[in-house]
């Protein structure tokens, strides 16, 4: 009887079973080679190496902020995405289905209030995402297009909080698109052509309303998905996260207590003692050819340690979102009036320091300024070479790049909260207690 | 005489140039070429030809219901009409920083956004705005009406003799 092929009654039986392995081909991993298929075979597993060095799982290094970032981009596509099914872009429509999320749909609040914070979790976390970059030197060769990317990345997110501002066409909303597509007046030559272009009209009205929505529905998310995927990518090209220069030697174990404490699972014992080995004639053509015992030194297995990190980044970065959502809700003031701007009219924090640079200047404010930073910032890799104090947060060779970049920082950080508590009505200066 | 034959005759032919290089030329070119097209008719897809905002010239009543000392702003339209000795004037109320909707201050106007001020012409008094509110052209239109027309800016100071 057993020796019988398997009738239909068999694959009935074996359904279950059978559905779940193809789904998942290995179990759950128990020895080094499980633990490399378990992230080799897996498609959202496999964007990354099989092995991580260490130095990149240390939390002070990194601070998780770009698994954070990117946590907040998946949170904002799935509110947005649930927000989409009861929202209209419509002048006339779209401020009382703001009203109709907190009166006719459950969790209608929730949403819109997780996708606002996370909008500016987003912003603040991309933010400090660029300042722990720099002060780890990481955007030097051959890191310089990644760092490109992740400026791009900036912006673009900058754009989508710009046009997911106006959907909700309250006050608010209406003046700070009306401001800010002002500002991109002002860019010479160009400036009237590129705000009609944004509007759609003359004025912020319904064409301008259907512009935003589809740009922060569909063109910046495609965007963004098509370059974060490429920003990923570039960091396994590069060779990872940065890390000093010594830090494949054997040596620099003791300086992770990962290595320190011999948790480096599947390390070819040789490499714990031998820094080459070379096989044949071609290992002297370009350095060490074979992979045996002579793989990059203190790495540990993806599976389990880079997977749970990143997860633990996930839901640290939803629970924040999730508890602010629960505690404050997000603003909706009174409808777009068009002949009444509210006194005074704030852009949201982020551009209250362009806000503020164009209430002296909306030339050089709004456009002049801000294009050199945003120049600077694309050909920093370029411009500072020096391979010096990579991998290590505040350098001492890095001494004038850190102390400029802190000034940037600084002219930033004091125009924002000028603009934010230091000004009243008609913009001028009140003092806020 | 076939058609190549006579060709070559007429041109001088360089060996060094092969009919691939010569393809792979042209297809380049025809492929800007349609890059190019492709962006221009994209752009010009984005630029409506007709808007659907407020109209540039509309009709504000007879100049009867505007008397002597009138300084009126209409929301929507974004003017002040100015009515006095001289006549009727129309100034924009759109603040030439960036756009915000001045407010009706006892000497001109003040903007809300950027803190602006200008005197009851449209001079600038104070702030960032780089220009002087501008004044629009008015007319009489057949049934007696005032017209302004906000397409058309005319020097400060012009008044309309009504």
């Amino acid at each position: 009887m057993s020796k019988e092929a398997p009738g239909f009654l068999d694959h009935l039986r074996h359904l279950p079973r059978n559905v779940w392995r193809s789904l998942f081909r290995n179990s759950l991993p128990s020895s080094d080679l499980g633990r490399s298929q378990t992230s080799f075979s897996n498609f959202f597993l496999h964007i990354h190496p099989v092995k991580t060095h260490v130095n990149s799982l240390r939390p002070t290094y990194t601070l998780g902020l770009g698994v954070i970032a990117f946590s907040l981009f998946i949170i904002l596509a799935v509110t947005g995405g649930l927000l989409m099914f009861y929202y209209v872009p419509s002048v006339e429509q779209a401020h009382n289905r703001m009203l109709d999320l907190s009166g006719t749909v459950a969790f209608g609040v929730l949403l819109r209030n997780m996708h606002r914070w996370a909008a500016h979790g987003m912003v603040a976390v991309v933010i400090l995402h660029m300042c722990r970059v720099f002060f780890t030197g990481s955007y030097k060769p051959p890191r310089e297009l990644n760092w490109v990317l992740g400026v791009v990345l900036m912006l673009l997110t900058f754009f989508a909080s710009f046009t997911g501002y106006l959907l909700p066409w309250d006050q608010l909303a209406f003046w700070a698109i009306t401001v800010g597509t002002a500002i991109a007046g002002y860019a010479p030559g160009v400036g009237e052509q590129m705000r009609f272009l944004l509007l759609g009209d003359h004025v912020v009205g319904q064409e301008a309303l259907i512009r935003f929505y589809v740009l922060h529905v569909a063109v910046l998310p495609a965007a963004m998905t098509v370059l974060v995927g490429i920003h990923f990518w570039r960091i396994r090209k590069d060779g990872g996260l940065s890390r000093p220069a010594d830090a494949d030697l054997p040596e620099a174990q003791t300086r992770f207590p990962a290595a320190a404490q011999g948790k480096l699972e599947g390390l070819a014992p040789a490499a714990k003692t031998q820094k080459t080995k070379t096989f044949g004639v071609l290992g002297l053509v370009r350095g060490p050819f074979t992979k045996v015992g002579n793989t990059p030194d203190n790495t540990v297995y993806s599976w389990p340690h880079l997977f749970v990190a990143e997860l633990f980044c996930f839901a640290l970065a939803v629970l924040v979102v999730l508890v602010a959502a629960l505690l404050v809700n997000a603003p909706l003031e009174a409808p777009a009036d068009p002949t009444h701007p509210p006194n005074p009219s704030k852009a949201p924090w982020y551009f209250l320091g362009l806000q503020e640079m164009v209430s002296y200047s909306a030339f050089w404010g709004g456009v002049g300024i801000p294009t050199l930073f945003v120049l600077g910032l694309l050909l920093l890799p370029y411009l500072d070479r020096s391979p010096k104090g990579v991998g290590v947060w505040f350098s001492r060779h890095r001494i004038l790049a850190n102390s400029l970049f802190v000034l940037f920082l600084l002219v930033n950080l004091v125009l924002i909260i000028v603009g934010t508590f230091f000004r009243g009505p008609n913009w001028s200066l009140v003092v806020p207690w | 005489m076939n058609p190549s034959q006579e060709l070559s005759q007429d041109l001088p032919v360089d060996p060094t140039v092969s009919r691939r290089f010569v393809l792979t030329l042209t297809s380049l070119v025809a492929l800007m070429g349609a890059s190019g097209i492709a962006s221009l008719s994209n752009f010009l897809f984005f630029k409506p030809r007709v808007t659907y905002g407020e109209p540039s010239r509309f009709r504000v009543g007879l100049p009867e219901s505007y008397p002597l000392g009138t300084r009126l702003p209409l929301g929507d339209q974004r003017v002040t009409i100015i009515r006095n000795e001289a006549g009727m004037a129309a100034i924009s109320n759109t603040c030439t920083h960036l756009g915000c909707v001045v407010a009706t201050s006892e000497i001109g106007f003040d903007c809300p956004c950027h803190g602006s001020r200008f005197d009851a012409e449209g001079s600038v008094l104070g702030g960032p705005a780089p220009r002087p509110l501008p004044w629009f052209k008015l007319s009489l239109a057949p049934n007696g009406e005032v017209e302004v027309d906000t397409s058309t800016v005319v020097d400060p100071g012009t008044y309309l003799a009504v």
